[in-house]
């Protein structure tokens, strides 16, 4: 991690933040690349045999929730023993994470909304529909407005999930055999809460949405505030579960 | 600076009973210090609350005079180093080196100059060490840190003999250069026994005895001999140990008194001091304490 050289001791929790983010996005490099070359020749390939009517950095969009929440959990995972054990506090690990969370979902966000306007181009000049499954139907996501809001949602949901991640993360570490379990109400807050952003199909287990009856006529601003608290509730979750987690013994 | 430590009544309690119960303990700044005791005796639990990689469920924990629990000026300055490090495994031993940055005393240079010594390779991934090299790089780790209170516990645990020397060295030499406080946690107790300024006995989850290393030594003899000049200073007294060869014999006592040392004086026994680990052995015997 380059950001940890020349650090102190006051600043250290946010220049870790940094360099987890650094070294996160850096690990990941391929994997984004990737990410981002299918989502532009994926559909060229398929014109091939099928009509383009879906937008295929939505569904890019959307498995980088999934990859978010577990980068989170995973990262949380290691970094507890390793960051504790060497001199940090749990306090300051919280924050570095908040700090990671932050820059994490910016960097998700601003490329799945790039990618997103980029998409909006390129589907135009190919004379393709830059469309979404809503309600059983294909529905063209709109005008550059239209377009431009649509994206800029992301941010905040890879940060709700992000949050959703690092809480499930923090609580396997502390209740080993257990703390998984809290995947389960965790993920049907959430995932309920952002299939009603924007009425879609559920993108991921469909019995996860469950919620979804209540929230669906919530209206999008109010869902939009949902998503913010609870991501502010998780957030809080996990520091609580952080803050006077023990290190497990070493297994021989 | 260096720092002291000190334990409250302290109390660590796990789900399956008491790890430690009501200890108090006051360590001095700037020693090396033995911590010994018997599988789950309590020393690893004694050591992760002085790290605070646990909380204890009650009573009071200082190190350099202040809160260890969630103290960033302190904990950045205590270093734990258990067996096999707690390391990211997917990391290269270059990058797990490198994290030791986060203590704005890690000294990088220094890591990277033992890691040549132990031959260590760089750019393998932890994950991929052998038990000994990993725990190379958790004692270089350690004493790179250049914490003014550094535990090692078990470290030496896959280090072959000519490797824990080399290590036993360096810690002496890093020690010497950078008088701090010191607690090595260890089986191999006669092996560290030349090290130690003084001796921490843990038994059940109690301190059993905090002394001088001289002065644990003087609570036993080690009598050589002819073997009936010693068998005849040796009765009555409890023989923690005893080896013969041909007509010399050598034997292991505890609670050698005055009158005793002049009785084999005047056998012209040799009187040495006692083996830190057959006294060790002998004040943990079960039966010793109502085990």
């Amino acid at each position: 991690m380059l950001a940890l050289q020349n650090l102190t001791l006051p600043n250290r929790r946010f220049t870790l933040g940094l360099g987890i983010a650094q070294a996160a996005l850096n690990y990941f490099k391929y994997w984004i690349i990737a990410a981002v070359a299918i989502a532009f020749l994926g559909p060229l390939s398929l014109s091939q045999y099928n009509e383009i009517d879906l937008s295929t950095w939505f569904y890019t969009a959307n498995i980088a929730k999934w990859f978010t929440a577990f980068v989170a959990g995973g990262f949380l995972y290691v970094l507890v023993p390793n960051m504790i054990a060497t001199g940090m506090t749990r306090r300051e690990l919280s924050v570095a994470m908040g700090v990671f969370g932050l820059l994490w979902s910016a960097a998700l966000g601003v490329l799945v909304f790039a990618g997103l306007l980029i998409e909006r181009v390129y589907y135009g000049a190919m004379d393709w529909t830059q469309g979404i499954q809503a309600d059983n139907a294909t529905t063209a996501i709109g005008t550059w407005g239209e377009t431009a809001a649509f994206a800029a949602v992301y941010p905040l949901l890879y940060l709700a999930y992000f949050a959703a991640g690092a809480l499930i993360g923090a609580a396997a570490y502390r209740w080993q055999s257990s703390g998984w379990l809290l995947l389960f109400p965790v993920l049907v807050v959430v995932f309920s809460l952002d299939n009603a952003v924007y009425d879609t199909e559920p993108f991921g287990p469909s019995w996860a949405g469950v919620l979804g009856r209540f929230i669906d006529d919530w209206g999008r601003g109010l869902v939009l505030t949902g998503i913010a608290v609870v991501a502010a509730g998780l957030a809080i979750a996990s520091r609580r579960i952080l803050i006077d987690i023990p290190l497990h013994s070493k297994k021989a | 600076m260096s720092f002291s430590a000190t334990l409250r009544d302290v109390t660590l309690k796990y789900r399956d009973g008491d790890a430690l119960a009501d200890v108090n303990l006051d360590l001095e700044a700037g020693k090396i210090y033995g911590l010994l005791g018997r599988n789950g005796a309590g020393k690893t639990s004694l050591l992760s609350l002085l790290a605070a990689f646990r909380k204890p469920t009650s009573g009071e924990i200082l190190v350099g005079g202040e809160p260890v629990w969630e103290n960033a000026g302190i904990v950045s300055r205590v270093a734990l180093i258990r067996e096999g490090g707690d390391f990211d495994d997917s990391d290269t031993v270059k990058a797990a080196i490198e994290t030791g940055q986060i203590r704005p005393g890690f000294d990088t240079a220094y890591a990277l100059k033992l890691a040549e010594r132990f031959e260590l390779p760089l750019k393998k991934k932890v994950r991929e060490l052998s038990r000994g090299k990993r725990s190379i790089l958790a004692a270089i780790c350690g004493l790179a840190a250049r914490a003014e209170l550094t535990m090692f516990d078990e470290v030496h645990l896959g280090m072959d003999a000519p490797t824990r020397d080399a290590f036993y060295k360096e810690l002496l030499a890093e020690y010497m250069d950078r008088p701090h406080t010191v607690i090595l946690s260890t089986h191999l107790i006669d092996e560290v026994a030349n090290y130690l300024e003084e001796v921490i006995i843990v038994d059940k989850g109690r301190i059993l005895r905090h002394e001088e290393l001289e002065v644990l030594q003087d609570l036993g003899a080690t009598l050589t001999g002819p073997a009936a000049a010693v068998d005849d200073v040796a009765a009555g007294l409890e023989v923690l140990a005893e080896q013969q060869l041909g007509g010399t014999k050598s034997v292991t006592v505890a609670a050698f008194g005055p009158g005793t040392r002049e009785r084999a004086a005047a056998a012209g026994l040799e009187i040495g001091p006692v083996g830190l680990q057959d006294l060790f052995i002998h004040l943990t015997e079960p039966s010793r304490n109502g085990a």
